[in-house]
């Protein structure tokens, strides 16, 4: 872990309600493997919000990466503001990043809204190591879904939304169709009924991917101190900050 | 010259309990140090205080289990913890090797685990304190229950200090009407330091849904939002015992270290600022040098109690 002060150097809307800041800080873009996150002080006195928020890296380059955020509350409303050249306050890489195959394979990335934020990370990672991908977000509506240019021109995109408005309508989980056989490996961020779901969905074919997913918890630390994060997997609790994010599917669901 | 920052938080105790500098964790906001230790080190600090320990190994609450609030946090962790057993046979040889005095925070269900648990840990290397924790707003036995009752927690105290060599420290909670009264009881009883204060009840209700947040309704409220009630607390209790006490609850900053000196404590923990900055422990006693050397105070002793009525 590294406390550094990052420079912003672009904020920009990447759909509705969601915003992408690019970020100026060499320790913070070192070492971070796919589905680590930082914790980023989201305030200019460091009172209010007291505690750094969570976010996934969503790209890293050289001494730059990205945060793709919806504003929810406080602290992400802050951070939708910072302009180029602010500075901003964060301690990371945090967590257990995703784990690519060893060889070549068939990728599936699996978002559910804002939960898309790691896969592009991966993606670019997955495409570089020579794997084929399929990334599969799903949204609310066409205005929630992150831009097809967001992905490497390798990636296969796949959406599906709520109301139809791109793509198949209803719920990611429910349109894994073919891609379901085609996987090799699974991997998913989103929040906790599409794992549910995804678990139900995955089942009956012998648990084969043996997907990989990134969960969420309230994280005032992001550490290890404060055990506030606790998930309760089949194997006892875990502390999302520093035993995961990237547990096993079924280890919990 | 640096100024001297040693001092011996249990003088009335056969070993004494001496630190190298008077910050140090509190306990539940620093795991069992071993994070820390790998991060930056925790030789510079004065002591490590343990997570709390119980008899059996515990899951803790279910989510959620904290709630943030203006300048602090509610937490309903309950005591997940490895149990004491295996912070013997696993932690403690770890501490072993540290240069800083670890003390073992262990809240017991009952006074009579309270004795047995002292017995347990007497003598296991690496272990040079214990604190009573008699003040966990988050469980079901213990916890309050002996905390709020001044003949139960001085049972307590006496069930632990017959039952071990090492210094007891026993931690009260705010939630009662007169904290002075719990801690001369302690006192009498045979704890070789106060320390003050734990959480403080409260409660947080999410309005969409119509419930309390937090799954158990109350929780412990912690961090800058509770400092002004430790320090009066602090104050109050040391103008009343004879042994050293130990301030905790909302410390951030230097400064904050040096008020609660001020109010008459000897040393300090650090709790939820650690959440804030992972560095807290280490940028507050920076900070409390810093302001000590500007101010040309060479040593801690003369800033213990200076805000005192009497003094002495
Ligand atoms: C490991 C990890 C990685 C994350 N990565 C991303 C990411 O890449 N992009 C992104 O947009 N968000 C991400 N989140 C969620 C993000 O941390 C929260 O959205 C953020 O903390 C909200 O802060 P706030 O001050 O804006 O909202 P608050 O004012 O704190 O809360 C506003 C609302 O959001 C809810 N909320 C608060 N914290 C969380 C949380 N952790 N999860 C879900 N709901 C929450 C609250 O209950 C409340 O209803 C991640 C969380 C974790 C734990
Ligand atoms: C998440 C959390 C867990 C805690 N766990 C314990 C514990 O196990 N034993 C204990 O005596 N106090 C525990 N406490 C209380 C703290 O040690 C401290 O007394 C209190 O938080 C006030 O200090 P602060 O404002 O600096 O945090 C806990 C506090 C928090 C926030
Ligand atoms: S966020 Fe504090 S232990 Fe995980």
């Amino acid at each position: 872990m590294i406390i550094e002060t990052a420079t912003v150097l672009s904020t920009e809307r990447a759909y509705e309600g969601t915003y992408i800041t690019w970020f100026q800080g060499p320790g913070l873009s070192t070492n971070v493997e796919p589905g680590q996150f930082v914790m980023v002080h989201c305030s200019d006195e460091g009172v209010d919000p007291l505690f750094a928020r969570a976010f996934s890296y969503h790209r890293v380059e050289k001494d730059r990466f990205a945060l793709l955020y919806q504003v929810v509350g406080k602290g992400s409303g802050w951070l939708a503001q910072r302009q180029h050249g602010d500075l901003v306050r964060m301690y990371g890489p945090l967590g257990n990043g995703l784990r690519l195959p060893e060889r070549p394979g068939n990728l599936l990335l699996i978002g559910g809204g804002v939960g898309i934020a790691p896969m592009v990370d991966m993606a670019e990672r997955a495409v570089a190591a020579g794997h084929q991908v399929v990334a599969m977000m799903g949204a609310r509506s066409a205005a929630h879904l992150l831009p097809a240019s967001a992905w490497p021109r390798e990636v296969e995109y796949v959406t599906v939304t709520e109301d139809g408005s791109a793509g198949p309508k209803g719920f990611v989980t429910q349109h894994l169709g073919k891609y379901q056989e085609w996987a090799s490996k699974i991997y998913a961020c989103g929040p906790n009924p599409m794992f549910i779901a995804l678990a139900d969905a995955l089942r009956w074919n012998g648990r084969r991917q043996q997907p990989e997913i990134l969960m969420e918890e309230n994280m005032p630390c992001g550490w290890g101190m404060c055990y506030g994060c606790a998930i309760f997997t089949k194997h006892g609790v875990r502390l999302c900050c520093k035993d995961g994010p990237r547990f096993n599917l079924f280890d919990v669901f | 010259m640096p100024p001297s920052l040693q001092i011996d938080l249990a003088p009335t105790h056969k070993t004494g309990l001496l630190v190298a500098n008077p910050v140090m964790p509190a306990s539940g906001t620093f795991s069992w140090g071993i994070e820390f230790a790998k991060q930056w080190g925790v030789n510079a600090l004065g002591a490590v205080v343990s997570k709390g320990i119980t008899m059996e190994s515990r899951q803790g609450n279910r989510q959620p289990r904290v709630a943030q609030t203006p300048s602090g946090m509610l937490n309903s962790i309950g005591l997940q913890n490895i149990g004491i057993d295996k912070v013997i046979t696993e932690m403690a040889p770890l501490w072993e090797k540290w240069d800083v005095p670890v003390i073992a925070n262990i809240a017991a269900d009952t006074v009579d685990e309270f004795g047995e648990m002292a017995r347990m840990l007497d003598g296991v290397p690496g272990i040079a304190a214990l604190e009573l924790n008699i003040s966990c707003p988050n469980v079901d036995s213990g916890g309050l229950e002996i905390g709020q009752n001044i003949d139960a927690s001085a049972r307590a105290t006496r069930a632990a200090v017959r039952n071990t060599d090492l210094p007891v420290i026993v931690k009260l909670t705010p939630n009662v009407t007169d904290p002075v009264k719990l801690a001369v009881a302690c006192e009498e009883a045979g704890a070789a330091a106060i320390c003050a204060i734990n959480t403080v009840l409260g409660m947080a209700i999410d309005i969409r849904a119509r419930q309390p947040v937090l799954p158990r309704a109350r929780g412990g409220l912690s961090g800058p939002a509770i400092k002004p009630i430790a320090l009066r607390i602090v104050y109050d209790v040391a103008n009343a015992v004879h042994v050293p006490v130990i301030g905790c609850g909302g410390i951030a900053t230097g400064e904050d270290a040096i008020e609660f000196l001020m109010a008459g404590a000897s040393a300090v923990q650090v709790g939820t600022a650690t959440f804030a900055n992972p560095r807290a422990p280490l940028d507050i006693l920076d900070g409390m040098c810093a302001w000590m050397e500007a101010n040309r105070v060479d040593d801690i002793r003369e800033l213990i109690g200076a805000a005192r009525p009497q003094r002495g």
